[in-house]
């Protein structure tokens, strides 16, 4: 796209670490990862553990105690952010960069109307009137198909179903605007179709308004249909960078990491039904 | 293989079912039977009552209506002490199923203690090399184990009373995939060698297609429509809802 090469990419990084300091030793999270974010669907794909999740925490600077991140270059649109004071910092997230969380029954207030929340997550941001922020939050909860915004509005998190929680999660995180996103595992906790709306709200965010999104997620399908690129993570570092088409493309077997060979295997398929499945053998030397 | 209706002596028979909670009517006339060692597909969205089907047939849901046979015995809304020997049931969430405090030999030996059982000693450990966990394991916490570990755990938990029918409520849907193929494969094993009945609930049709003979894809509390798992790996089911449930577990397509 002509806007990327123009100016900065929306996000750089090279050589991340995140490294948390406990008794028993340094657990090192990430190590030692290293890409350019544009204007796409970025994938990270990975299991547990893998640091998928630290990496998007840690572009947020939301990496709890002990943890600590390094690396020689992180920047947003050009501005370093490792040099960036903590105030600075903290205008950044939610406003230019955000997050969608997991499971929207943990992220949620649970005393607050879902509404309440999303219009203040916008009057944070942005100077308004409470009455303009609620006619801005219903627009917003249209906008991720919520069919009766108003009704919704007044609803607590524990009145709305897994799904809706999601939209609102969403809606909440896109009020200001962001020019990336971080979603960690949105779709997760949801059923296969409303699990569809929701990527589809944000491939429209994607194309129409030009953001950043980084998919991170466990489920490759998912990410091979839905991304543009797939970083694939073990153990804290990049297996491989690919474009998501090839995930599923037989004849790029021989480029592929063993390990996203292992991923693929081990899923249960339906055009190729095996009687045990593949299980994954990690080889040490991947991590070295 | 003989399909629904036709089968003269299934191990499972639910016929007519109706479970309401209030004025909410979650399982609407429902009607299957499992054959002896089948292992049979349950799948639906959230709120479709595939659960609570599993949930009635384990006998922890008291409040319905119909017809429910084990082994051609008719079960009462209070089941005896030996329906839950034969029956046991495996949980989606191996960190919620398991008491936090209790370690995994308390696990295991509650049961055992419970329906009166000796020989917890030897029984506790086959169960656990069954399911493929060290010994050294025994007198470990939930929370020194990992979430497929725990699964594990809940399996031989299941197993130890040597049941002969297993409802696991998405077993793998908690667990990366690799662990998930580990999970499935030691279910399928055992399935094989103790004549294990399995009625399997999940979300993930591939997991169902992979698991089990035949399937019953459930909407809104009512069975939409019962197929073999070659109608689903032929993308072939007669209704729309099971078509639309096939596509959408394909992954996006831009429109």
């Amino acid at each position: 796209m002509n806007e990327s090469t123009r100016e900065h990419p929306l996000l750089e990084l090279d050589n991340l670490r995140v490294d948390f300091h406990t008794p028993t030793g340094i657990v090192q999270a990430v190590r030692g990862l290293s890409f350019t974010l544009g204007r796409e669907r970025l994938g990270i794909v990975g299991e547990s553990g893998s640091g998928k999740s630290m990496t998007g925490r840690a572009i947020l600077d939301l990496i709890p105690h002990p943890g600590e991140v390094k690396a020689d270059r992180l920047t947003y649109r050009g501005q370093d952010l490792l040099t960036m004071d903590k105030r600075a910092r903290r205008k950044l997230r939610g406003r230019h960069i955000s997050m969608v969380m997991q499971d929207p029954k943990f992220s949620l207030n649970p005393v607050r109307t879902v509404g309440d929340q999303i219009a203040e997550a916008y009057r944070v941001h942005h100077k308004a009137s409470a009455r303009e922020a609620k006619q801005r939050s219903l627009a917003m909860l249209e906008q991720v198909q919520i069919r009766e915004p108003a009704r919704v509005y007044e609803l607590y998190p524990h009145e709305v179903s897994g799904g809706m929680g999601q939209r609102v999660m969403i809606a909440m995180m896109l009020i200001a605007e962001p020019d990336i996103l971080i979603a960690d595992e949105p779709t997760s906790a949801l059923d296969v179709t409303v699990q569809l709306q929701i990527l589809k709200i944000l491939d429209d965010l994607v194309t129409q308004r030009g953001m950043g999104l980084i998919f991170i997620s466990h489920d490759l399908h998912l990410v091979q249909s839905f991304c543009d690129r797939v970083i694939v993570m073990y153990g804290g570092k990049a297996m491989e960078t690919m474009p998501a088409a090839e995930l599923a493309d037989e004849s790029a077997r021989a480029r592929r990491h063993p390990y996203t060979l292992g991923l693929l295997g081990c899923l249960p398929d339906l055009d190729h039904p095996r009687e045990t499945l593949a299980t994954l053998n990690r080889d040490p030397a991947w991590l070295a | 293989m003989t399909m629904a209706g036709m089968n003269p002596q299934p191990t499972i028979l639910v016929e007519k079912l109706n479970v309401s909670f209030g004025d909410s009517h979650v399982v609407k006339d429902l009607s299957f039977t499992v054959s002896p060692g089948e292992s049979y597909g349950i799948v639906g969205e959230s709120g479709s009552g595939k659960s609570t089907v599993l949930r009635v047939l384990s006998g922890l849901n008291p409040d319905w209506s119909g017809t429910v046979a084990i082994d051609r015995q008719v079960q009462p809304k209070r089941r005896d002490k030996a329906f839950y020997r034969a029956v046991q049931m495996v949980f989606q969430d191996p960190y919620g199923s398991l008491h936090p405090k209790k370690t995994v030999d308390d696990a295991l030996a509650e049961p055992l203690a419970i329906h009166g059982i000796g020989d917890a000693e030897k029984r506790i450990g086959r169960a656990m090399s069954e399911v493929g966990l060290p010994a050294s394991f025994r007198f470990r916490y939930p929370h020194q184990l990992s979430g497929g570990q725990r699964q594990r755990v809940a399996i031989a938990r299941a197993l130890v009373l040597e049941p002969s029918i297993l409802l696991l409520d998405e077993p793998t849907s908690a667990l990366d995939v690799s662990i998930q193929a580990e999970v499935l494969n030691l279910l399928q094993a055992l399935r094989q060698e103790r004549k294990l009945t399995y009625i399997l609930v999940s979300h993930d049709l591939a997991v169902v297609a992979h698991m089990c003979q035949r399937l019953l894809v459930m909407q809104f509390g009512r069975g939409v429509e019962e197929m073999t798992a070659q109608t689903l790996a032929a993308r072939n089911p007669q209704t729309a809802y099971a078509q639309q449930l096939l596509t959408a577990s394909e992954g996006f397509r831009r429109a």
